[in-house]
């Protein structure tokens, strides 16, 4: 949705100008806020929405402060929510929530919003975060769920309940509901903390249903009219406002109300047509026209009725109190009464489908002028235009599925049957690329594949003939990807480029990508950085997100092989960010990743957690080797937490996954781990004998130091050593390094062995990697002391031994292993953040401006790596800065 | 209780006020009877459970007044 029609989600529905004045209902209103919820739960058409709004509005101006004596004169913000069919993802729903609070104060839920990616989201932390910093808010805050019935998500239930279970006094829950939610409504109720508006309260009595007729809709009834208009339409207020309508025009009103309170007809179909024949000929049209859009405005109602007067009717109608509703304040977007919509298209299409769409195709055309593609495309697919939604689909500039819009255009294109994709072997394509690109991988791809070449030898031999093999190629450069088979990703790449429009710049750049990963996976590190900024680049420029992320991934990897852990976790943080709303199962790689890196930091914690999340997300992708990564990962963490056994499990359940699915290239990273598990139980033969087997040096090495055999060890890390260099691999140098201080120390070299330990230290201090110092046991705790007798990079060598969990290592006091320090300045902001203050209360205290304080505040987060101040503090207490 | 029903099952919606017949589609296919007492029956078959509540709903989201659902023997 486009970003001013988003925005009509938190706008409160303006007030009509005269409305029924319902002052014991606002009074419950206010009364309920001393609890917890307020429903308002009633069928459609009983004003919910009117009633909230307009207590919102008494509370916002004060204009009943004669009623409102039991109101506290606490000010009160309202948040304000109004729900649709797709906020069914919780993720999705939660994310409006609190975008919703953070119209209020910007700073409310900031660390709840970076949990969003996370899958399966951590509903209770989340919300727990959210709570913490309402609990911050000086104001009374009422967050209002209007038409909370479309949700109709357990998931959403639950994380409701738990708000409420959980709910601070400053905060108060309104919903209003067609049906009632499932939440704990009875033990509120009993606890007296739910108040309840239902229909029977809602409904007009004889008295309001007279006050409406005479003095909003300005008609001289008798009472006994009144009366027989209330019972037939049992004071339901669409209803009386459509008999209302009806009677406007109506020259014979006693005639009509005897006719209308006679028949048994359902209220809204005998009304509809009186009201309809009220209004002009092309008011009629205007309306019977416009049903078909969700959203309307002036233009674009022009678009559909060949008119010029859209905007002019659009306020008439909702003058004249035509079941409209504005969504915004500027009178541009408004939308038809649900129910209103309804009956509209009910009358309009019963007989005329081919009218039905024609009004789409329009709609789709003006939504196509005004770049709203994703519009155009749903229209386009209502009026079953295929060639019209194929033609959308790539978009200008940018396919729709490289918008996050994949989803939706993958079940478009499963709906259509095979003789569409025969006559448009494009389709083929597009469903490839769709496929690959939502994680769908199946063996299915390669035919579909085949099925676009063999339809393509029939097409003529032009332009965009020669681009889809160009994108054949790439699709199948990209399956290539997942299983690691760098030859073809390059000879792929290579022709997908070749043949490719040199304008198709998407899936050049994808393509820049896979060449990209292929030179990653051939070692050449230097290459692949280069390839991955150039796609991170072309990706910003024409804002193919979903390529962006995937290089910004991968990036971060190198950086992580390139020990530069601080960078690695920050880039890794960027694509999480880049992907948080929708959550995207893609996001496992940076959650193994940062997992990875608090790993090397020695936060055992936040590398399971990260760990977790990670396999969680990756189960959902199919074909991808990510879990076995998790896995890997989680062993580690296990073993680091002295448990063998529970490491083997994970490793056993890695290898049979690796065995399904052909992830042969992961079997010498698990046996490594596997023979440091041997080593941990000091089964030094099976060890031994596992390393032989899989012919795995560095394995290799750290046995025969075990075995009392350095010069053997020595002899096999030489080699390394000098590939490593060769080929400037950080991570390997290091790891070679350690081992090689540890043989010589082992030979008793003391002086190699400080001078070595000492050139590992220099190399792991930049990005504060501790555990592969930690993960080779005491005798490189021993070898440690002794260089920091010798005076070897001092600081970080007691950080190292402090990893070790040794108590006799004295506490660093304000030592930043940081690469870029914090100031002094950013220092004092920091501390503050420890604090409950809010950011105005923190910039009042240091007596700097809001938007200096927040200038502070992005360098630290910067600086640290972190997105959120709960995670900034969290960083700060693990580096001492505090 | 058993209370899956096949593919087959008819069900019997009653509704408070005649409903006008072009509402048949929308209400998926089901015959749209008026009876005279001046309520509406919707009957017709039901895939399933999901169509029922989803039938259901959309009696709701109209402000229809519900009165009975019954499953019933097709003849």
């Amino acid at each position: 949705m486009p970003d001013n029609l988003l925005q009509t989600k938190f706008h409160v529905p303006r007030l009509r100008p005269f409305l029924v004045p319902r002052p014991h209902l606002i009074e419950a209103l206010n009364q309920g806020l001393a609890g917890k919820l307020t429903l308002i739960s009633a069928p459609a058409g009983f004003g919910k929405t009117t009633l909230v709004s307009t207590w919102i509005d008494t509370l916002q101006t004060g204009s009943d402060t004669l009623l409102s004596k039991s109101l506290s004169p606490t000010p009160t913000q309202i948040a304000w929510l109004s729900l649709d069919g797709n906020d069914h993802v919780p993720a999705r729903f939660l994310s409006y929530v609190i975008a919703a609070l953070q119209r209020i104060d910007p700073h409310i839920g900031v660390s709840a919003r970076s949990m969003l990616q996370a899958s399966p989201l951590p509903i209770p932390a989340l919300l727990t975060a959210l709570l913490n910093d309402i609990t911050a808010q000086p104001d009374r805050l009422v967050l209002v769920l209007d038409d909370y019935h479309v949700v109709d998500a357990p998931q959403i239930d639950e994380a409701l309940a738990f708000l409420l279970d959980h709910l601070p006094p400053q905060l108060h829950l309104v919903i209003t509901t067609r049906e009632d939610p499932n939440l704990p409504l009875a033990r509120l109720r009993v606890r007296g903390l739910l108040t309840e508006v239902r229909a029977a309260d809602l409904r007009f009595t004889v008295a309001e249903t007279a006050a409406f007729l005479q003095q909003v809709m300005g008609l001289a009834l008798t009472s006994d009219q009144i009366a027989a208009l209330e019972a037939r339409t049992e004071g339901w207020i669409a209803g009386l406002q459509m008999a209302a309508l009806s009677m406007r025009g109506q020259k014979d009103v006693s005639g009509f109300i005897q006719s209308f309170t006679g028949s048994h007809r359902f209220v809204l179909d005998y009304l509809l047509e009186e009201v309809l024949h009220q209004q002009p000929a092309h008011v009629q049209t205007f309306l019977l026209k416009t049903a078909v859009l969700n959203q309307l405005t002036g233009s674009l109602c022009d678009a559909l009725t060949g008119e010029n007067n859209g905007q002019q009717i659009l306020e008439s109608l909702e003058r004249a109190n035509l079941f409209i509703v504005p969504l915004d304040n500027e009178r541009r977007w408004y939308r038809y009464h649900h129910l209103f919509a309804e009956l509209l298209r009910q009358t309009s299409f019963t007989s005329d489908e081919t009218h039905e769409r024609d009004l789409h195709i329009r709609a789709s055309q003006w939504y196509e002028a005004n770049s709203l593609e994703l519009e155009a495309f749903h229209h386009a697919v209502a009026a079953n235009d295929v060639a019209r939604a194929a033609r959308l689909i790539e978009g200008e500039g940018l396919p729709l599925y490289f918008r996050g819009e994949a989803i939706p255009v993958r079940h478009w294109l499963e709906s259509l049957p095979e003789t569409e994709f025969r006559a448009r072997p494009a389709l083929w394509v597009t469903y490839a690329s769709v496929l690959t690109m939502t994680g769908r991988v199946r063996d299915s791809i390669e035919e579909i594949l085949q099925a676009a070449e063999t339809a393509l030898q029939d097409t003529v031999d032009d332009e965009k003939t020669t681009d889809l093999i160009g994108q054949i190629a790439a699709n199948r450069a990209m399956l290539a990807v997942l299983t690691n088979q760098v030859d073809t990703i390059v000879t792929q790449s290579q022709r997908a480029l070749e043949y490719l429009r040199p304008d198709n710049a998407p899936m050049r750049t994808t393509t820049t990508w896979t060449l990209g990963y292929a030179y990653q996976l051939q070692g050449n590190r230097a290459a692949a950085r280069q390839a991955y900024a150039d796609t991170i680049a072309q990706s910003q420029k024409s804002g193919n997100i979903m390529t962006e992320i995937a290089a910004t991934t991968c990036l971060a990897q190198i950086q992580e092989m390139d020990n530069q852990a601080y960078q690695a976790a920050e880039t890794f943080q960027r694509t999480l960010q880049l992907m948080s709303d929708p959550p995207w199962p893609g996001a496992c790689e940076a959650c193994v990743g940062l997992a990875r890196i608090y790993y090397q930091w020695n936060d055992l914690e936040t590398a399971e957690r990260y760990g977790r999340q990670g396999l969680a997300l990756a189960r959902q992708l199919e074909n991808v080797d990510t879990p076995v990564a998790c896995d890997v990962l989680l062993a580690r963490v296990q073993l680091a937490c002295g448990d063998a056994a529970e490491a083997l499990t994970t490793l056993t359940e890695a290898d049979q996954f690796v065995q399904q699915h052909q992830f042969g290239h992961w079997a010498g990273e698990i046996t490594d781990i596997r023979i440091q598990v041997l080593l941990h139980q000091g089964n030094l033969a099976a060890a031994a004998q596992l390393a032989q087997a899989h012919d795995l040096p560095i394995s290799q090495a750290r046995i025969h130091i075990a075995q009392g055999d350095p010069n053997a060890a020595l002899a096999h890390l030489e080699p390394l050593r000098q590939q490593a260099e060769a080929k400037d691999w950080a991570d390997m140098r290091l790891q070679v390094l350690l081992l090689q201080a540890l043989a010589y120390q082992a030979a008793d070299e003391h002086e190699w062995a400080v001078q070595t330990i000492g050139e590992a230290l220099a190399r792991a201090a930049p990005g504060g990697l501790l555990r592969p110092f930690v993960d080779e046991g005491p005798p490189m705790a021993t070898l440690l002391r002794e260089g920091v007798k010798n005076g070897v990079a001092p600081l970080f060598a007691q950080q190292v031994l402090a990893a070790f969990g040794e108590a006799d290592v004295p506490q660093l006091q304000t030592f930043q292993r940081l690469p870029d320090p914090l100031s002094e300045r950013e220092l004092e902001v920091l501390k503050l953040l420890t604090t409950e203050l809010t950011g105005p209360e923190i910039a009042r205290e240091l007596m700097i401006s809001l938007n200096t304080m927040r200038t502070h505040t992005k360098n630290i987060y910067s600086k640290l790596g972190v997105t959120s101040r709960r995670t900034a503090v969290r960083r700060a207490e693990e580096l001492n800065l505090l | 209780m058993d209370t899956r029903h096949s593919p087959t099952d008819y069900f019997e919606i009653r509704l408070k006020g005649h409903l006008d017949t072009r509402w048949a589609s929308w209400f998926e296919g089901m015959t749209i009877i008026l009876t005279e007492e001046g309520d509406t029956v919707l009957a017709g078959p039901v895939a399933d459970q999901a169509a029922l509540h989803g039938l259901l709903k959309k009696v709701r989201d109209l402000g229809l007044l519900l009165i009975s659902v019954n499953r019933v023997e097709p003849g």
